[in-house]
C-alpha cells in the first residue's frame, strides 16, 4: 500500500475518532518504513485541521471533536518519541492549571484536550494551585506555553500572582502565557502582563499555533 | 432479574385547560344553542336535507335548529383517524389525538419583499417560494399557501392557480382554500390526477378543504356548497369558525367556545345528512378583538388559551383539531414577534392539537414573511424538544456513569455523552457563542442569520418535480377554469 493512502487511512480514522483503528494504521505505516514526520504532517495534523474546520462550520460537535482529540493524543504518544529521535521539531509543550482557590476543572480540561488534539505535549497540573506549583512546573517541563484558567472574578487576580512569582523566579521570559475563563477579558490579560487571551478552547489552539509560528 | 411494575410514565409534559366537567358544561350549552337559537343557512340543498332527512326544525327565516340526538348520531359517524398524503407519496400525516403537526396558514394578501424590506401584494412567485421553504424545512408537516395569488387572471379562479403554484414546489400534504364549490371540485380533480383517481383520494386524501362559517351562527351559500361537495367526494374538511371575542362572539372565552362549538356541530350534522362519515376537523382561529385598535389579534394570550381549550373539547368529542400557533401581531421579526410566536407555538403543542396552522404569520394575519417561516422552524424545534419530556429508564438515569466519573470527575469524554447528546435540541439559527466570537463575527442577530438561511434554501433546495405529463393535465384544468370565467 502506498504511503499516501496509508496517511489518508490515518486521517480518516482520526476524523472519525476511532482510536484503535488509528493506532493500528500508524503501527503498520511505521513498520512499512514511513517517516514519523510524514505520518504527523500528512496524516495527523491534516486530519485535526479538518476536524477544527468542521467544528467551526457546525458539521462536527464537541463530543465528536473530543473523540478525535483523544485519539490524536494516543497517536502522539507513539509519534512524539520518534520525532525527537530523528531531531524533528515537535509541536511543543503546554502546561496548564487552574489558579489558587478555584476548583473549576472542566473548561481547563477542555483546553488541555484540544491542545493534545493539536499535537502538543500537555502537562495538566490540576486545580486550586499555589503560584509556586506553576513556577516549579515551568522549571521542570520547560514548556513553550503556560496556560492559566479561572472561572471566578474572585480568583481571577491569582493569575497575576502567578506571573509575579515567575518574574521573581527570573523565568517569566522563558515561557509565553495564555489566560482564559468566563470572566477574563483581553484587557484583563494585558493588565496582568499575560501574552495572550483566548475566549474559548478552540481559540486557544488557534492563538497558540499563531504564537508558535511567529516565534 | 428484577423487573419494575406498576409504573406510570409521562411521554411529555401534561397540559390541560378544561376538565371533563367543564367540557360537559360547554357541550351542553352548545347543544342548547343548537336546539333553541339555531343557525342560519343560505343554501337550498342544505335546508332540504335538514327538512326532509332529519328531525331538525327549519324556521321561516332559514334558521335551522337541530336536536341533540342528531348531533350525537353525527358525531358517532366521525372517523377517529384521518391520514393525509403529499403528492410524491413520501410525506404522510396521520391525525390521531395528541399527535401534533405544524404547518403554514393561507391566503395572506401582503408579503414582505425580501429585496426592499417593504410590504407589497402577494403574487404567485411568493407562494412558490413559501412552498419551497416548507418543502425543505423538517419541522413543517403540511403546507397552506402562506400568501394569496393576487396576479391570477381572474380572482374567481385564483384557487386553481394557487394550488398549482403550491404543488410546483412542495411535496407535503396541504390544506386548501377555494372560491366556491366549483373551485373545490377543480382542486379535487387536480389532486385525483396526482394520486391516481377518486378512490385513492378517498383513502389517502392529498388535502383538507378549509371552509369557514360566518360567526355568529351564519352559513353563507359558498361555504355550504363547499361543505356538501366535500361530503360527496370524501374530501376531509375543516369548518373553522373565526369568532372575534367581543365582536362576533361573547367577550367571555367560555361563551365564545360555546358559540363556535355550536357552529362546528351544525356542520357535523349537515355533513352526516349528506354523507355519514365525512371527515370533519374542528378548530380555527379563536381570539379577541383588540379594543384599542379593532385588530383581530394573532398574538393575544387568549388565542392560545382558547385554542388549547378547544383542543381539549375536540379530544373529548373524538374529533380531530385544527389549531393555531407561530403567529403574531408584530409587523416584522422583532422581540414582540418572537415572544408571541413562541408562546402560541408552545401552547398549541402542549395542548396536543393535530394541525397547528398559521405558523409564520405576521401583521395580525395579513402579512406573509419567508424569514418568519424559517425562524419558526427553529422555534418549533425548541418546542418539540420540550414537549418530548424526560426519559427515566436505567440508561437515562445513568447511575453507572455517575459512579464512574465520581466526585470531581468529568463526562465530556464518556461514551454515554457521545451516545446521548444528540437527543438535545440542536440550534441552527440561535447564537450561543461567547462575546468575543460573536463580536468578531460581526455581532449578527438571529434575524441576520435567518435571512441568510432563507437565501440559502431558496438558492439550493430543489423540490421533486411533477411528472410533465401530469403537470400539463393540471394546467389544462386551470386553463379551462380561466376560460369559463373569462
Amino acid at each position: 500500500m502506498s504511503t499516501s493512502s496509508t496517511c489518508s487511512q490515518i486521517s480518516e480514522a482520526l476524523i472519525a475518532g476511532r482510536q484503535e483503528e488509528l493506532l493500528k494504521h500508524i503501527h503498520s505505516a511505521l513498520e512499512q518504513g514511513t517517516e514519523a514526520e510524514q505520518i504527523m504532517n500528512e496524516g495527523l495534523v491534516a486530519a485535526m485541521d479538518a476536524v477544527g474546520q468542521r467544528w467551526k462550520a457546525g458539521d462536527m460537535f464537541l463530543p465528536e471533536v473530543i473523540r478525535s482529540a483523544k485519539a490524536m493524543s494516543g497517536a502522539m504518544e507513539i509519534i512524539r518519541p520518534k520525532l525527537i529521535e530523528s531531531n524533528v521539531k515537535t509541536m511543543g509543550t503546554f502546561v496548564i492549571g487552574t489558579v489558587l482557590r478555584d476548583l473549576h476543572d472542566i473548561g481547563k480540561n477542555l483546553v488541555a484536550m484540544m491542545m493534545e488534539g493539536a499535537g502538543f505535549k500537555v502537562v495538566n497540573l490540576g486545580i486550586d494551585l499555589e503560584p509556586q506549583v506553576f513556577v516549579d512546573a515551568v522549571k521542570e517541563h520547560k514548556p513553550d506555553i503556560l496556560g492559566m484558567s479561572a472561572l471566578l472574578t474572585t480568583t481571577m487576580p491569582q493569575m497575576g500572582e502567578v506571573i509575579n512569582a515567575l518574574k521573581e523566579a527570573g523565568i517569566r521570559d522563558q515561557v509565553k502565557i495564555i489566560v482564559g475563563g468566563a470572566p477574563v477579558t483581553e484587557e484583563f490579560a494585558q493588565e496582568i502582563g499575560a501574552d495572550v487571551y483566548a475566549a474559548n478552547a478552540a481559540a486557544t489552539v488557534d492563538k497558540v499555533k499563531a504564537m508558535m509560528s511567529a516565534a | 432479574m428484577v423487573q419494575t411494575m406498576n409504573q406510570t410514565v409521562f411521554r411529555g409534559p401534561q397540559f390541560r385547560v378544561l376538565t371533563d366537567s367543564q367540557i360537559e358544561r360547554i357541550y351542553g350549552a352548545a347543544i342548547d344553542v343548537l336546539e333553541t337559537v339555531g343557525a342560519q343557512f343560505h343554501h337550498e340543498e342544505a335546508l332540504d336535507l335538514f327538512r326532509h332527512k332529519s328531525d331538525a326544525v327549519v324556521d321561516s327565516d332559514n334558521v335551522v335548529r337541530v336536536p341533540a340526538s342528531l348531533v350525537e348520531r353525527a358525531l358517532r359517524s366521525q372517523p377517529r383517524t384521518i391520514t393525509l398524503q403529499g403528492r410524491s407519496g413520501k410525506h404522510l400525516l396521520r391525525m390521531i389525538p395528541d399527535e401534533v403537526a405544524f404547518g403554514t396558514g393561507s391566503d395572506l394578501p401582503f408579503f414582505i419583499d425580501r429585496t426592499t424590506g417593504d410590504r407589497r401584494r402577494t403574487v404567485r412567485r411568493d407562494v412558490c417560494d413559501a412552498g419551497k421553504i416548507v418543502d425543505y424545512l423538517p419541522e413543517y408537516e403540511f403546507f397552506m399557501s402562506h400568501g394569496i395569488v393576487t396576479d391570477a387572471p381572474n380572482p374567481q379562479t385564483y384557487d386553481r392557480h394557487q394550488y398549482l403554484a403550491m404543488l410546483e414546489t412542495c411535496t407535503k400534504p396541504m390544506v386548501l382554500t377555494s372560491v366556491d364549490g366549483e373551485g373545490l371540485n377543480d382542486l379535487w380533480r387536480m389532486a385525483c390526477l396526482l394520486c391516481g383517481g377518486p378512490d385513492n383520494f378517498r383513502m389517502r386524501p392529498q388535502f383538507v378543504a378549509y371552509i369557514e362559517p360566518i360567526s355568529p351562527l351564519n352559513n353563507d351559500r359558498t361555504a355550504v356548497e363547499k361543505l356538501l361537495l366535500a361530503a360527496e367526494k370524501g374530501i376531509p374538511a375543516m369548518y373553522t369558525p373565526c369568532p372575534s371575542c367581543g365582536a362576533t362572539a361573547p367577550a367571555s372565552l367560555a361563551g365564545m367556545l360555546v358559540q363556535s362549538l355550536a357552529e362546528t356541530l351544525m356542520a357535523v350534522a349537515l355533513c352526516y345528512l349528506k354523507q355519514p362519515g365525512t371527515p370533519l376537523i374542528m378548530g380555527g382561529v379563536t381570539t379577541v378583538m383588540d379594543m384599542q385598535t379593532t385588530t383581530y389579534s394573532y398574538g393575544a394570550p387568549e388565542l392560545s388559551l382558547a385554542s388549547a381549550a378547544n383542543t381539549d373539547i375536540s379530544k373529548w368529542l373524538g374529533l380531530r383539531m385544527f389549531s393555531t400557533g407561530g403567529c403574531t401581531d408584530a409587523k416584522c421579526l422583532d422581540e414582540q414577534c418572537a415572544a408571541e410566536q413562541m408562546t402560541n407555538l408552545l401552547y398549541a403543542h402542549l395542548s396536543g392539537a393535530n394541525l397547528v396552522h398559521d405558523v409564520g404569520y405576521i401583521g395580525s394575519g395579513t402579512i406573509a414573511s419567508l424569514d418568519s417561516l424559517v425562524l419558526n422552524n427553529e422555534m418549533i424545534g425548541m418546542v418539540r424538544k420540550f414537549c418530548a419530556g424526560i426519559n427515566t429508564d436505567d440508561d437515562h438515569l445513568a447511575l453507572d456513569v455517575i459512579d464512574e466519573a465520581g466526585p470531581g470527575g468529568e463526562f465530556l469524554t464518556h461514551d454515554h455523552t457521545f451516545r446521548h447528546w444528540k437527543e438535545w435540541f440542536l440550534p441552527r439559527l440561535q447564537d450561543r457563542s461567547d462575546w468575543d466570537t460573536w463580536t468578531a463575527d460581526g455581532s449578527r442577530t438571529i434575524v441576520d442569520r435567518t435571512r441568510e438561511e432563507t437565501d440559502r434554501i431558496l438558492a439550493e433546495h430543489e423540490p421533486e418535480p411533477i411528472d410533465p405529463a401530469i403537470y400539463s393535465r393540471l394546467r389544462k384544468i386551470v386553463k379551462e377554469a380561466d376560460q369559463r370565467h373569462s
